[in-house]
């Protein structure tokens, strides 16, 4: 491991100054992706701002009227388990339940894995669907404008995430086919009837540039919102990934089978 | 062997013991060679090569050498001078290794530099501050594209052409029924949990090594030819592996180059490879593609088996893949012939992995039974049985002893194959998910090896037993120590029994499934010749009760020599060894191959596996569901034990038919999943049922002990049941390992009904 220097700061203010007085900083939330990456040399920042010590300031899940605002620092596992959650948008906490593994969700956050965009994290599915809203020390993004492409984010220099706002949808589903070993989504697809009867249907882990909308399912299922009428709906194999786990064509495949389930999921 | 040698057991053996050192180990108290922390210990990191074929231009040395805590950095024209130039051969066992001897490249992760610090974090970074150059050409990959030739010889010695005189051309021409199919098989790693670690340190020309070893006086010969040096001189300790699957019978580079460390340093030190660096230096297995011809006259009568192999090896060394020989032993056929091809790549060299050539050649052969048996119309398990081989079918020979009747017999009724339905993909579970049956018959030699063991009875009576056998996880510990307890006739507490180390007698290699036979039958013999040697104290003696018994008269029983006629009559090892005022007595013991035996007798182990699986016919995601294996190999030592071998034999056929793979990147030559996270084996989860059988076999011709091997057959017949169930679920033959669910899909989906 090479030397580097480590910051925990007291305050959002004290975090963004130091990000942007050192040309090669990296925000730590939880450090589940950003360590391993480390680990392996796949990032090297000079200097690591270790969030945690905002972690009661920007964490905790609370109701707000119609929607559901969730603190940056709050932990998959917390997510998962909780009852506001639960009673109102069960497929974003049965997301949480299965993002990674035991270890990652009792330290991953939701506002790291956002601010990454990984382009098999799990929350931008959700995000893009439900339209979630971004809230960071300086502005609210919308979802629709804040993923940009692989890794790529709206997030200026030193913007940190401190809350994400979630609408809550008539109803939702969600459904991932994972990777046996990493548990990534190799396709993730999240449905969602919004509660002004729009419908989105977002895919991740298939896409070459990141979270994506299928159109085409959207649709279908605005004229009849169930998994029958997706039966003639195939995803194109343009654009998605091809990689030693699964070929474009078998992600798209996996795109209608997921996007029939998470149907089914929503209207049980 | 006469049977009155085996009267000489108590009750050791055949008890389902538990794993001796079983509580160190899940307490994290056996001390595997990585554990060893030796006084002023430096640690060792390799650079190894991101490039398949060249030549190393630079190496920023400087950086490295200035990194805080770096030591010592060795590349090449600084090791200590070798004795022996690793790139010789002097023997089938000694393959060519890279220790920094040139700037040449030959494969991907090849040690390019070896860097030592007094932290392992201060000497990873320094290896990768060594920011390498390179002079790059072309990788060689893949089974196309490069000059085909046939090899000199397979597997260790084995010709690369054989048959059994008849006309297989002719054969198949004749067939009412035939099936001509190619199967390819990946490259693959061995993987064993812990990964090739060595703790090196010299003191003069004495050399203590800390590592994993199947083979430690094999490995101490190796070394010692290397470094110049008296293989008394040097003591490789190695108590436990995690896993070996073959891949540390022989000394390897990496090893090699931790004892240079130490050499150079003057220090201990420790090297460790990561996962990646584990993907080729270390062996692996080759890639394979197989074609079997084979066909039937109208009975459903095999007339004729061509089953030719196309493999690989390195640039610079061979060792082929035998997978055509496994049809030498299964099928009877009139006309039976196996060929070999190979092409040369830019990848370490292949060398022994999990049933070398009978893994990737039974998912190949018995992929093409199950297809011919359909030609024919008939149920897999008939067809076998109607081609069942009395005599070894390549040779002619009859086999020293072949269960495989009762195997196929009892695993069919277990697994209850007689409910199979015969059509593809007709039958499913309540959840509409497809279910598939499929069967194989497992097979593998039963080897043996030269080994030495020495037996001793001390004056309170209990026993010593030594020999440097090598425990990988199978057991050694404990079924070796059954072994030894009644080849004294002692209870097993009362022996002492000492292993894994090489200032010990030679116990040949833990390798081929043959550690059972060969350490158990030289420890068998030492008990034998220590017995004998106290009863001739005994017989000869006009003061002990069995005066005039003679040697064959007594037999040795909870620490007493009693009269076989007479069993009241006795004496304990004590009281002769106190009359004959000696304060121990000992025997030494031998075994290893008997070649007169070996020349009229065909010697296997064989199985019968079944298995069921259940497929997704949306997504084509596959869960091998259940697995029934019934084995016979002679005589079992410890059923316990045994049990955990033929699971993990059957764990490792789920790998091979559906998880393990190492993809190649044909551009870089490197393999793209380097890791566990990307190159899949079974887990816990991937495991939902297992049952082994543990057939009833008695064989008095294999060794005296009359055991065959038992780590290997599992793998055998498991692969190709499990691909032969998929067809049978889904009715898609896919002739390529592993099973990947893309490929089942293709261009039929499965969801279209």
């Amino acid at each position: 491991m090479y030397a580097f220097n480590y910051h925990r700061p007291a305050s959002l203010a004290e975090a963004s100054a130091v990000l942007v007085a050192n040309a090669d900083a990296k925000f730590m939330a939880g450090g589940q992706t950003l360590l391993p990456a480390m680990k392996l040399r796949l990032a090297n920042p000079s200097d690591l701002v270790d969030l945690v010590a905002l972690r009661a300031e920007l964490s905790g899940i609370r109701r707000e009227g119609d929607r559901v605002v969730i603190g940056a620092m709050t932990r998959h596992g917390e997510i998962a388990t909780s009852d506001v959650l639960l009673a109102a948008i069960p497929a974003l906490a049965g997301m949480a339940a299965i993002v990674g593994d035991p270890a990652v969700r009792s330290r991953g956050t939701m506002g790291g894995s956002l601010a990454n965009n990984d382009p098999a994290a799990d929350y931008p599915a959700a995000a893009l669907a439900l339209g979630a809203t971004i809230v960071t020390d300086r502005r609210e993004i919308a979802a629709d404008h804040y993923f940009l492409g692989l890794f790529e984010t709206a997030l200026e220099e030193g913007e940190i995430i401190t809350a994400i706002a979630w609408p809550i949808p008539k109803r939702a589903g969600y459904e991932k086919f994972r990777n046996p070993a990493s548990r990534y989504a190799m396709v993730g697809v999240f449905v969602a009837e919004r509660a002004d009867g729009a419908v989105r249907v977002t895919v991740t882990g298939a896409g070459a540039s990141g979270v994506f909308r299928a159109t085409d399912f959207e649709t279908a299922l605005t004229a009849d919102f169930s998994s029958a009428a997706l039966a003639g709906v195939a995803a194109s194999p343009e654009g998605l990934n091809t990689d030693i786990h699964a070929d474009a064509e078998y992600r798209a495949h996996l795109v209608g089978v997921m996007a029939r389930r998470a149907v089914a999921a929503a209207t049980a | 062997m006469p049977e009155q040698t085996h009267t000489r057991y108590g009750s050791n053996i055949g008890q389902p013991l538990t794993r001796r050192e079983g509580l160190l180990k899940v307490t994290g108290s056996a001390r595997f060679a990585a554990d060893n922390h030796p006084e002023g210990m430096l640690y060792a990191a390799l650079a190894t090569s991101t490039i398949a074929r060249g030549r190393v231009t630079f190496l920023d040395v400087a950086a490295a050498k200035a990194h805080p805590g770096v030591v010592d950095v060795i590349v090449p024209g600084n090791t200590p001078q070798l004795a022996f130039d690793p790139d010789d051969k002097d023997s089938p066992f000694t393959f060519r290794m890279d220790v920094l001897q040139n700037d040449r490249v030959r494969y991907a992760n090849q040690a390019i530099a070896v860097v030592i610090g007094e932290t392992l974090e201060a000497a990873t970074e320094g290896a990768a501050l060594l920011a390498p150059r390179y002079d790059v050409e072309p990788a060689r990959m893949g089974l196309d594209g490069n000059e085909t030739f046939v090899p000199p010889a397979v597997g260790v010695g084995e010709p690369p052409d054989i048959d059994n005189g008849g006309d297989v051309d002719a054969g198949l021409a004749g067939s009412a029924k035939r099936v001509d199919a190619t199967y390819e098989t990946p490259a693959q790693y061995h993987n064993a949990m812990e990964p090739h670690a060595i703790v090196a340190q010299w003191d003069g020309d004495k050399l203590t090594v800390d590592t994993p070893s199947q083979a430690l006086t094999m490995g101490q010969g190796r070394i010692a030819q290397l470094f110049g040096i008296d293989p008394a001189n040097i003591l490789i300790r190695s108590p436990f592996l995690g896993g070996g699957f073959g891949s540390k019978a022989l000394m390897k580079g990496p090893q090699i180059l931790g004892i240079m460390a130490a050499r150079r340093t003057g220090r201990p030190v420790k090297l460790v490879l990561r996962r990646d660096q584990m993907f080729g230096p270390v062996g692996h297995r080759a890639p394979t593609r197989q074609t079997v011809r084979m066909g039937t006259d109208d009975s459903g009568q095999i007339q004729a088996i061509h089953h030719h192999n196309h493999t690989a090896t390195s640039s610079f060394d061979d060792f082929f893949e035998p997978a055509a020989n496994l049809s030498h032993t299964l099928y009877a056929a009139p006309a039976l012939k196996t060929t070999h091809t190979a092409v040369r790549l830019d990848t370490g060299t292949p060398l022994f992995m999990r049933a070398p050539g009978e893994a990737s050649g039974s998912i190949a052969l018995e992929s093409a039974v199950d297809e011919m048996a359909e030609a024919c119309g008939m149920d897999p398990l008939a067809f076998r049985l109607k081609n069942y081989a009395e005599v070894e079918p390549i040779s002619g020979k009859p086999f020293s002893s072949k269960n495989l009747r009762e195997c196929y017999e009892q695993g069919a009724a277990a697994f209850g194959w007689s409910k199979r339905a015969a059509a593809p993909r007709t039958m499913r579970d309540e959840a509409g998910l497809l279910v598939g049956w499929g069967m194989g018959t497992a097979t593998f030699p039963a080897l043996i090896f030269a080994a030495d063991a020495r037996a001793t009875l001390k004056a309170d009576g209990t026993g010593l037993v030594e020999i440097g056998a090598q425990d990988m996880g199978q057991g050694a510990w404990t079924a070796l120590a059954q072994i030894a307890a009644d080849g004294l006739g002692l209870d097993i507490d009362q022996v002492e029994f000492r292993m894994g180390s090489s200032d010990l007698p030679n116990g040949g290699i833990a390798g081929g499934s043959g550690h059972t036979a060969t350490a158990g039958n030289a420890i068998h013999a030492a008990g034998g010749d220590v017995i004998a040697k106290l009863a001739r104290l005994a017989t000869d003696d006009q003061r002990s009760p069995l005066f005039g018994a003679g040697n064959a008269g007594v037999v040795a029983r909870d620490g007493r020599l009693v009269r076989r006629d007479d069993e009241s009559r006795g004496e304990s090892y004590a009281d002769i060894l106190a009359r004959a005022g000696l304060p121990a007595l000992e025997g030494q013991g031998s075994a290893g191959a008997d070649q007169d035996a070996q020349k009229r007798y065909a010697m296997h182990a064989h199985g019968a596996v079944f298995a069921e699986v259940k497929v997704d016919p949306e997504l084509g995601q596959i869960r091998c569901t259940r697995l029934v294996g019934a084995f016979a190999a002679g005589r079992v030592i410890n059923p316990r034990l045994v049990r955990s071998q033929y699971f993990g034999g059957m764990i490792w056929g789920v790998s091979f038919a559906l998880h393990e793979e190492a993809v190649m990147d044909h551009r870089s030559g490197r393999p793209l999943n380097a890791n566990l996270g990307e190159y899949h084996v079974p887990v816990n989860a991937d495991i939902p049922s297992l049952e082994a059988i543990l057939v009833d076999e008695k064989d008095s011709i294999i060794n005296a002990l009359g055991v065959k091997g038992v780590g290997e057959i599992g793998i055998t017949g498991t692969a190709g049941a499990i691909a032969n169930a998929v067809y049978h679920a889904t009715g898609v033959r896919v002739r390529q390992a592993p099973i990947r669910l893309e490929r089942l899909l293709g261009d039929l989906p499965l969801a279209a009904e």
